[in-house]
């Protein structure tokens, strides 16, 4: 498998085979289990949204995927907080990324709260350093299509990782609210996926696989 | 199945839901394998019990055959690339279902099969056949919902959020054909009644 330094996320069809090149190391990783060590990934440098997921599904505790969850969520917030305040979008393009930032601020706030009600403590906030922690590259977009294409990265990266808690999550009001974030950023993903015109539901199972 | 009613009386789908009467055999459900995701050993979850199982992957499965049924009936009114979603649709509906019928027989049940005919209503154009499949649509997101918890294994609740998702993509993409807001909500939740 060839490493790749980082994934920059920007226009045209050369992002896109990067793109899906990267998809096919993740998916290559993921398949065998990861069980070739922290090593292989480490020197590999695949972008840390593996390591997030990995978080998400190793949490064995609703409390412990909760916080995976808000601060994941926290991100999404602050990456199209960024995305807005970038110049980049049209008029149009800008209020469905605030539409978009204002969901995630519900999510976060839906998992803050019921963290809360478990006992549990909040994640410290997270910061724009975050960010590139599970998507690498918003800061070198220089287009609308380039924040649409980082977007679609990043709601993948949360669908998968719902998608995985699913597994483990026990308490039922959890596991609903999971599914309906989920399926949430799910329908962010059609509208991003229209703005840059790709198959807006390429499969039948949205799990945040590409 | 009156489906009008169905979709209308919140009590009737969850009675829907909740109706028993298949045997089972025990066995395994490895829905993932259904689903084309190699993995892992199923999670403990709150109830291991693969006729509870059974007995909601077919409840499901008939909401999936229903949309199946739900979009060949409207096809004859769709036009051009609202056909071509239309179709994708139809194919993405019998791919849950296919799923759905291989993990109930892994489950060791048996997968109810379509119905010969749906009380459909009257579908006289695109519009009412987009109106048509959003409610279906919201119907099976909040059945699954409803559903997901009581899923015994971990790998089956993870499948039902990857079609309760899938179903809100196609919700967002028939209400933009329609012209309307696309994401209304930060939950999506279906619709009940």
């Amino acid at each position: 498998m060839a490493p790749h330094g980082r994934i920059r996320i920007a226009d045209g069809p050369a992002d896109t085979a990067q793109i899906a090149e990267f998809e096919r190391d993740r998916r290559d990783l993921l398949r065998r289990g990861l069980g070739l060590g922290g090593a292989v990934i480490a020197a590999s440098s695949i972008p840390l949204l593996l390591s997030v997921r990995n978080a998400f599904a190793a949490s064995s505790e609703d409390g412990e995927i909760l916080g995976s969850a808000i601060h994941l969520e926290q991100v999404a917030v602050l990456a199209y907080g960024a995305a807005i305040g970038s110049g980049l979008l049209s008029a149009g393009f800008e209020k469905v990324a605030r539409r978009f930032r204002d969901h995630e601020q519900e999510h976060a706030d839906a998992l803050t709260t019921a963290l809360a009600d478990l006992g549990g403590t909040p994640p410290a906030k997270a910061t724009a350093k975050d960010i590139d922690a599970v998507v690498k590259g918003l800061g070198d977009v220089k287009s609308q299509k380039g924040v649409a294409n980082f977007a679609i990265e990043l709601e993948m990266a949360a669908v998968a990782a719902y998608y995985d808690a699913h597994r483990k999550l026990v308490d039922a009001k959890l596991l609903q609210t999971g599914a309906s974030i989920m399926a949430n950023e799910a329908q962010h993903l059609v509208v991003l996926r229209q703005a840059v015109k790709r198959d807006p539901v390429p499969n039948a199972f949205e799990t945040g696989e590409a | 199945m009156d489906i009008d009613r169905f979709l209308r009386d919140p009590l009737s789908r969850r009675r829907f839901f909740h109706m028993s009467g298949v045997s089972v055999a025990g066995g395994s459900a490895m829905f993932l394998a259904a689903c084309g995701d190699d993995t892992k050993t199923a999670a403990t979850g709150p109830d291991e019990s693969d006729d509870a199982d059974v007995e909601i992957l077919n409840s499901a499965l008939d909401l999936e055959l229903m949309a199946v049924a739900a979009y060949k009936a409207g096809a004859g009114q769709l036009k051009g690339s609202v056909l071509k979603v239309g179709k994708l649709f139809l194919e993405q509906e019998q791919e849950h279902a296919d799923g759905l019928a291989t993990a109930i027989k892994d489950a060791g049940g048996r997968p109810n099969r379509a119905k010969k005919s749906y009380d459909f209503p009257e579908l006289k154009s695109q519009t009412d056949v987009l109106k048509f499949a959003v409610d279906l649509e919201n119907t099976a997101i909040a059945a699954y919902i409803d559903a997901l918890p009581k899923l015994g294994k971990g790998d089956l609740r993870a499948t039902a959020a990857a079609i309760v998702s899938n179903e809100a993509e196609h919700v967002a993409v028939l209400l933009g054909a329609l012209g309307e807001e696309q994401v209304p909500e930060a939950f999506v939740v279906g619709r009940a009644a």
